[in-house]
């Protein structure tokens, strides 16, 4: 069943198109991931999605709800996890998710009892009745998704919550999010990590300028650039006449230099081979290691989106 | 209930800051405490007046005694005015002055020559008076020659117009009236202290400062981001906006009970017999600084435009309404009856002077009129602008 619907939505923002034409279905019950550069559309489309921007045109559905129409009904069934953290300095972390959680309408002992629930799932219950200002990073984190799943919404978006944390917190945030969609809940991750996303996701959208240039499943969007494959070599005395003479190689459609290694691009590395290792040779240019790389989610989000700086 | 929930942790978050209770309950106690005890010459009138006996030097020039004004010489000795004023006759001008400037006189009259003749047939009466060294003697002779003079005068004026008869019948009404009397201007009788008038004055200039406690709260939701989290929940934009309010409103009232509270205990503050109105007030002035606050925060990029905005009025306001200390006639004066502290302060003042409610209603109107007009304000400028991240 699908639980988001993105139809033909489009937002300006001074004539200019930040989103275009976006469609997107997000089915119930999947970690969806949304990739794309800075500047991509990504914050602006998980906005429209919480009813915090109106679109210009188009609809979005959220269960069956139009954002438009019923924002206050979609945003119960939603959980925004924000990319700063949005916590309150002066009260206490188990303060923070009760404040959160009264404003998504708990009350009582339910309140109590999610509260407790929502601390213990992001390990911290010992923690509760500290403030955040005495937390690690990776603590403010987790609390800044404890308040967003306390009401176990439908669906959660997480917005680059694993952002300058230590590997062990970052560890727990994505068990943790592997851990609320087995109990039920869709979830929207964006990051500029693709091995999150490729661990995690089981589709993922790539944007760029507003438009959805991709989407599908990890193994779906590695088909697209299996075409290209990438081999590594490792050698010492690279010479700027090595580079150039393997730039002119024309089955060799890229070289980049990293650190003591050249990566080549081309379209099949097994008839090249040959050739490559003579212009070495030419260049005397001594190889340490020599490996061929399966195109991943990083090689397509690069050919896709270009490499040139984004700001 | 969102409303409730905003309101209640608004409150406690501001209740948890150490610098809150420095800055609105210590802050205005010691402001009020200093400024009354050494401004206390500039503001209101401590004890009460008394009227000395003047010694007033007369100087009659006619030549001779049967020439000197009989009038004026039974006037002087009679007892009406026997109380005010103590009678010396003088030679010549220049012993007058000359004892005015020693201090021997407190006052001089100068009789012309052919006073009373010129009464007799019918001319105006006039007397040339020459004032001393002290305000109050010249005021108490001043009012007892000027009232002589009024009655020659306005018995001429009878006689001529409405015959002997009509003279008669006015002269015993007139023997009632006392030469001089001390009064008050305002209507209950009393006079309000230095203290009174800062206490008043300091209680708007904090209540004012209660939309700065908005603006900065509502701007560390948005550089807290907890702007954005609440947005995205089921809670409509006005349930902030009035919960903050409220919440805000609540502490806001508990300063204001702490300085009138406090003031009463420590310096004898007297806040007047309305203490409902006095309630009335403080509220209308709440609403309109937190109202006023709400329509520069949505104008407002920054946190520090809007507090320097904020602070600029509210500074500007209480010294334009003579809060700071009473303005002498002048534009600057006329300019304060466009503030809210101007009708404010008028009114808190009447009533600790126990003027009637007639004369407090205007600055009821007034000031529910000002309220009125920045909440429309902000409902129109919230459906318009919106506030966002």
């Amino acid at each position: 069943m699908t639980l988001a619907v993105l139809s033909d939505v489009v937002k300006r923002y001074d004539q200019k198109l930040t989103v275009d034409h976006v469609n997107v279905n997000i089915e119930e019950g999947e970690i969806f991931g949304l990739l794309g550069p800075n500047g991509a559309g990504k914050s602006t489309t998980i906005s429209m999605i919480c009813g915090l921007l109106k679109y210009d045109s188009g609809e979005i559905r959220i269960d069956g709800i139009s954002v438009k129409e019923h924002p206050i009904e979609v945003k119960r069934r939603i959980g925004l996890v924000p990319q700063d953290l949005a916590l309150y300095a002066n009260m206490t972390a188990a303060e923070n998710v009760r404040f959160f959680g009264k404003l998504y309408g708990l009350r009582g002992s339910l309140l109590k009892e999610r509260t407790e629930e929502a601390l213990a799932f992001t390990g911290l219950s010992d923690r509760a009745k500290e403030k955040p200002s005495t937390f690690s990073g990776g603590m403010k984190r987790r609390l800044n998704i404890a308040c967003a799943i306390m009401h176990r919404p439908k669906l959660i978006i997480m917005d680059e919550p694993t952002v300058g944390i230590d590997p062990q917190s970052r560890n727990h945030i994505l068990e943790s999010v592997k851990a609320l969609n087995r109990l039920g809940s869709t979830i929207i991750y964006t990051s500029h990590y693709m091995e999150e996303v490729a661990a995690i996701c089981d589709r993922v959208a790539i944007m760029d300028k507003g438009h959805i240039i991709a989407c599908g499943t990890e193994k779906e969007l590695r088909e697209r650039v299996a075409h290209e494959e990438k081999i590594v070599v490792k050698a010492t005395n690279i010479t700027p006449g090595l580079i150039s003479e393997l730039g002119k190689h024309p089955r060799i459609n890229r070289v980049e230099v990293v650190e003591d290694a050249v990566e080549l691009y081309l379209p099949s590395s097994q008839s090249e081979l040959q050739d490559i290792l003579f212009i070495f040779s030419r260049h005397e240019g001594s190889i340490v290691s020599l490996h061929i790389e399966e195109p991943d989610l990083e090689t397509l989000f690069l050919s896709l989106t270009g490499r040139t700086l984004r700001d | 209930m969102n409303i409730w929930t905003i309101m209640t942790y608004e409150l406690r978050r501001q209740l948890r800051s150490r610098t809150w209770l420095l800055n609105m309950i210590l802050l205005p106690v010691v402001l009020i405490f200093l400024l009354g005890a050494s401004l206390s010459g500039v503001v209101g009138v401590e004890g009460a007046e008394t009227v000395n006996q003047v010694k007033v030097a007369i100087v009659d020039t006619a030549a001779a005694a049967p020439a000197k004004s009989a009038a004026l010489d039974a006037f002087v000795k009679s007892d009406e005015v026997k109380d005010y004023i103590s009678p010396f006759e003088v030679q010549t001008r220049e012993e007058a002055e000359s004892g005015l400037r020693t201090g021997k006189y407190g006052y001089a009259v100068i009789v012309p020559q052919g006073f009373d003749s010129e009464i007799q047939s019918g001319g105006q009466a006039e007397l040339e008076l020459i004032l001393g060294k002290n305000h109050s003697d010249n005021t108490t002779a001043g009012t007892v020659f000027d009232n002589f003079l009024s009655e020659i005068n306005y018995k001429q004026a009878a006689a001529m117009t409405l015959g002997p008869e009509a003279l008669t019948a006015a002269i015993p009404a007139m023997a009632d009236q006392p030469a001089v009397q001390l009064g008050n201007l305002n209507n209950g009788g009393k006079t309000y202290t230095a203290s009174q008038f800062y206490a008043a004055s300091m209680l708007l200039m904090f209540l004012l400062y209660s939309g700065l406690t908005v603006t900065s709260s509502l701007f560390s939701e948005k550089d807290n981001h907890t702007l954005f989290r609440i947005h995205s929940m089921p809670v409509k934009g006005s349930q902030l906006f009035i919960g903050k309010m409220l919440g805000v409103g609540v502490i806001t009232m508990l300063q204001c009970a702490a300085i009138i509270i406090f003031t009463n205990l420590l310096f004898g503050v007297y806040w007047g017999n309305r203490p409902w109105l006095l309630i009335l007030f403080c509220l209308l002035m709440i609403i309109a600084s937190m109202t006023f606050s709400i329509l520069v925060c949505m104008f407002s990029k920054t946190s520090a435009t809007a507090t320097n905005i904020v602070n600029i009025v509210t500074v500007g306001m209480t010294f334009l309404s003579g809060g700071m200390a009473p303005l002498p006639d002048s534009w600057v004066n006329s300019v304060g009856a466009f503030t809210i502290n101007h009708w404010e302060l008028q009114a808190i003042i009447r009533m600790m002077l126990h003027s009637g409610f007639g004369q407090i209603l205007p600055n009821l109107l007034v000031m529910s009129a000002m309220c009125l007009v920045l909440i429309g304000g902000v409902v129109f400028t919230y459906r318009k602008v919106g506030y966002h991240e």
